[in-house]
């Protein structure tokens, strides 16, 4: 008996974490969307008047990006009730970079010319703080934009915070606007007051976004 | 207002009008082309066709007449010009589904919407699920029983579409159906029924057959399908009809390619998680298309309700990261590293004893006892799975160990263990009536051939009883392959079993095979003796420890009944051994040992009854109680704070498991490991274990684990878990969160 010992603890320990980490380190395969907590992807498209806008630009500032197609019957629903410059008004007086993308290629839906683009702003009492092209949907797909209207918030440290619908209401008619919960304003509420975004992703709802064929 | 109603008579009159059409025109099948060539030109309020471009909508029933208090189906039958299309209930990446906002007459009601299989309409990168051409929307009538023989009653409605060629258009029309009110069962309209046989074939069956669960690994769902026979026998040539139609908008990404597959007779489907959901649903519902005809359409489809097990950590996941060899290796080291657990490494040494003892006696003896000594834990180890097995058949949530969430066995133990110490340190011999325990084999015997048997008999049961001392203990490894074991097939949880039995058994086997070893052990002499009572307070302190165990379990007054037995146990042996035993004279010898049984008796009596003891309220009744940095676990709390994209660590613990007592005052509860959790903002939380609790057995099973202790790590964010050792150290803790939680949160 006296030659048989207890292994000590430590020795034991250090074996077993070893081998627990034997089969091999979690692949963790890349998801077609950005993560949500992760920085968001880097990118830099020019407005409707030629100005560059690059992400990193707005390191230090709140930024919501909004995917836009004026053609779309659900963003119609959101312009023609003011209910979406009611929202770039309200976040952009505090502060908020708020960027229209338009990710429709030349030729299909939602696609204007950057000069056309403007009468339309002007139309629409457009309020985002630019609007920028991305006629290629580069852009888009690295936000996996699916539809207009798609809301992002990305924090002062380039952080990706909400990623999804504007609201909980998916429908084109203009009487769905009534009672609706708005995401994005509740997500950049919480953020900006410095709480966590309680729902940092949602379904969004819309048409497709138009990307070249 | 006004114009409502202006639009609602107008309405009306188209739909008496096309009521006129429908009669008149011949019979069409779904798919067989469109109805706004013929109908259209009729309808007065094609004037109003910007509320409905591209397609139309109307409102049928099945049958002539409606009979009051039985329900009915009608449909919404929607066309849609060549090459635009409407939605299905989950429409995909976008677009939204028809909808029907109904005004029925007082006491009506309507169920939901019947989808049929949608098909896939792409637009890459983007996929929607959807119809083309013409689709009847079926939607069950419930009327109230007492209406009038011969009244009629009007359902009205309003249907809101979305219709697509790339572009969309929201449509919307007004919906109104005349019924005819009659006690006479209803006859079926030859006009219309044949589309809702139609529509009906088309409809997702619901199959038990068709068994089905998913397995998420980040960033995927293996969705794992067993068709029934002949099915499976005509999908095995071509899979590449086959696919996946989530219900749900925000489970899977549309758009991914799923790749059905065989997996044996099994058929997997790789779904990609949507990059918008909020977590992982508890099922995974939808429909599976079999079958589709050249268009795309579907011809057969199913409906699908997968329950998701959510793949735990590296190590102890699947089945494909930890395969039968790897678990059957870690089962043999787990059963080893059990020998030196606290709980059964004195039953054990005194094994080796013996050994010393019948090398002496009887060269060659200690082979046949090695023998029957694995053959014990063998048997052991095969009764303690199938007993598994069968709770498990019978649907409990059982998971190693679970033995010791009874009262009454730990009560058991507790006296077991404490006869165990008195008889090493000599308060008895255990008799040859007596049940031979490991101790037995320090007896003299007064016959070789007798001897032989009866040590047989002994290692056997010494077999046997340090296996039920182990239940107690889990060794690292274990855990890893019992948690893969439990979810297996029962002949390879048994396998796992037998395994882990044999590297219980093999350090003695190895000893007993071979006397070169035994021989150069000390030889026999008073140091054994002086061994044994040694080794009687490792036992006595295991006894302290049950009995903590069966006080948290059962309160004070329970803990004073098993405080009892014990008085009253060493009592019957003190009776026996003074009186009963083979020096004394028969009549009172026999009294003596009637006596010591009654006691026994009444101990084991007492026992029961305290074992049936309920904590009063209020009371320390659980090992989580003891630090107010934990908090205490439920499912609901700890998905709060996942959610939250807290980090979590929770400890699955249990009052009766050494190891995680042990893991708690050593590393987790001193002060650097509890700065560490604080500075790197993680909540702590405890699961205890220690009573029977379904939810822990389930969370447990999630992570594919089914004993304590577990340690898991959720990084936060939507993060797998981590899972930690079950030996910790300061070091692998404070590792791992450096490694997996950012310090700056």
């Amino acid at each position: 008996m006296h030659r048989s010992r207890i292994p000590n603890r430590t020795i034991i320990a250090t074996v077993l974490a070893a081998a627990a980490l034997l089969p091999g380190q979690h692949a963790r395969a890349q998801s077609a969307s950005p993560s949500i907590g992760a920085p968001a992807p880097e990118f830099s498209l020019p407005d409707t008047y030629g100005a560059e806008h690059a992400l990193a630009d707005y390191r230090g500032e709140w930024v919501v990006l909004e995917w836009l197609n004026y053609g779309c019957p659900y963003v119609k629903k959101h312009y023609n009730s003011q209910n979406m410059q009611n929202l770039q008004a309200k976040y952009g007086d505090r502060g908020v970079k708020w960027l229209a993308i338009v990710s429709s290629a030349p030729g299909k839906q939602g696609y204007y010319e950057p000069d056309e683009m403007n009468e339309m702003n002007e139309q629409k009492g457009q309020k985002a703080l630019a609007v920028l092209l991305d006629p290629t949907g580069d852009v888009g797909k690295m936000y996996n934009a699916q539809t207009t209207p798609q809301m992002v918030i990305i924090d002062p440290e380039g952080t990706l915070l909400y990623n999804g619908a504007i609201d909980d209401k998916p429908s084109s008619r203009p009487a769905s606007l009534e009672g609706a919960h708005n995401y994005l304003a509740a997500a950049l509420d919480e953020a900006m007051s410095g709480e966590p975004v309680s729902v940092p992703t949602t379904k969004p709802y819309g048409c497709s976004v138009k990307y070249p064929s | 207002m006004n114009e409502t109603y202006r639009v609602v008579t107008r309405i009306v009159a188209t739909l008496t009008v096309v009521a006129v059409v429908l009669v008149t025109a011949p019979t069409r099948l779904p798919g067989q082309g469109m109805v706004g060539e013929q109908d259209k030109p009729a309808e007065p309020s094609s004037a109003a066709s910007d509320l409905s471009p591209h397609s139309d909508a109307k409102l049928i029933a099945e049958a002539r007449s409606a009979q009051p208090g039985s329900s009915f189906t009608v449909g919404l039958h929607l066309t849609l010009e060549p090459g635009w299309h409407t939605y299905w209930k989950n429409p995909g990446d976008s677009g939204e589904p028809a909808s029907i906002t109904w005004r029925l007459p007082a006491g009506f009601s309507a169920g939901e919407i019947q989808w049929p299989a949608p098909q896939l309409i792409s637009f890459p990168p983007l996929v929607s699920y959807g119809f083309f051409d013409e689709l009847l929307l079926l939607v069950e009538i419930s009327p109230p029983p007492g209406l009038a023989n011969g009244d009629t009653v009007r359902l009205a409605g309003r249907a809101d579409w979305l219709v697509c060629i790339e572009d969309c258009f929201p449509a919307e029309a007004e919906l109104g159906l005349t019924l005819r009110i009659s006690d006479a069962s209803p006859g079926l309209d030859p006009m219309t029924a044949p589309l809702f046989e139609t529509a009906r074939a088309e409809l997702p069956v619901a199959d038990p057959a068709w068994s089905s669960f998913a397995r998420f690994k980040e960033p995927w769902y293996g969705l794992k399908i067993d068709p029934p026979d002949p099915l499976a026998a005509v999908l095995e040539a071509d899979l590449s009809d086959v696919h996946f139609f989530a219900s749900e908008g925000n489970v899977i990404d549309h758009a991914a390619e799923q790749r059905p597959d065989w997996d044996g007779e099994t058929m997997v489907i790789r779904l990609a998680r949507s990059g918008f959901s909020a977590g992982i649903p508890d099922t995974v519902h939808g429909v599976l298309v079999t079958a589709r005809d050249g268009a795309g359409a579907p011809t057969a489809a199913v409906q699908i309700s997968a329950p998701v097990i959510v793949a735990g950590n590296p190590t102890a996941d699947s089945e494909s990261s930890l395969g039968l060899g790897l678990a059957l290796l870690f089962a043999f080291l787990g059963g080893l590293l059990l020998n030196l657990m606290p709980c059964v490494f004195p039953i054990l040494s005194l094994k080796v004893l013996g050994f010393l003892e019948h090398s002496e006696q009887e060269p060659g003896g200690a082979a046949r006892q090695g023998a029957a000594f694995g053959a014990g834990v063998l048997a052991s180890f095969w009764v303690l799975g199938a007993v598994l097995l069968a709770l498990r058949a019978a649907g409990e949530s059982v998971g190693w160990g679970f033995q010791l969430q009874s009262p009454l066995f730990v009560g058991v133990m507790a006296v077991l263990f404490f006869l165990l110490a008195l008889a090493l340190l000599g308060a008895f011999e255990f008799g040859i009536s007596f049940t031979r325990f490991g101790a037995g084999e320090f007896m003299k015997v007064p016959s070789r051939t007798r001897f032989a048997r009866n040590t047989t008999t002994q290692s056997f049961v010494s077999g046997v009883l340090a296996t039920v001392v182990a239940t107690p203990c889990t060794a690292p490894f274990m855990g890893t392959a019992l948690g893969w074991a439990l979810f297996r097939p029962p002949a390879e949880t048994m396998l796992v079993f037998t395994v882990l039995g044999a590297g219980m058994a093999a350090p003695y086997i190895a000893l007993s095979l071979s006397p070169g070893l035994i021989d150069r052990l000390p030889p026999p002499g008073r140091w054994m003796e002086t061994l044994k009572q040694i080794l009687a307070f490792p036992l006595l302190a295991t006894v302290v420890w049950l009995a903590w165990v069966f006080g948290l379990q059962t309160g004070v007054n329970g803990l004073a009944g098993l405080l009892g037995a014990l008085l009253l146990t060493g009592f019957a042996v003190w009776v026996s051994a003074r009186w009963g035993g083979i020096t004394s004279k028969p009549p009172g010898r026999t009294i003596a040992r009637i006596s010591a049984l009654a006691i026994g008796a009444a101990a084991l009596v007492l026992l029961v009854r305290a074992a049936a003891a309920v904590p009063e309220p209020g009371s320390a009744s659980s090992a989580a109680s003891t630090s107010t940095s934990w908090q205490h676990w439920s499912p609901e709390s700890a998905a709060t704070a996942r959610r939250a994209g807290e980090p979590l660590f929770i400890d699955f613990t249990a009052a009766w498991c050494l190891s995680c007592q042990v893991n708690e005052r050593v590393v987790l509860n001193t002060g650097a490991v509890r700065d560490a959790f604080r500075e790197h903002g993680v909540t702590t939380m405890k699961a205890d274990w220690t009573r029977r609790d379904p939810a822990i057995t389930g969370a447990l099973a999630e992570l594919e684990r089914s004993s304590v202790p577990v340690y898991a790590l959720y990084p936060g964010g939507e993060g797998d878990p981590v899972l930690l050792p079950s030996v910790l150290t300061k070091e692998i803790v404070l590792d791992a969160l450096e490694t997996y939680v950012p310090s700056e949160r």
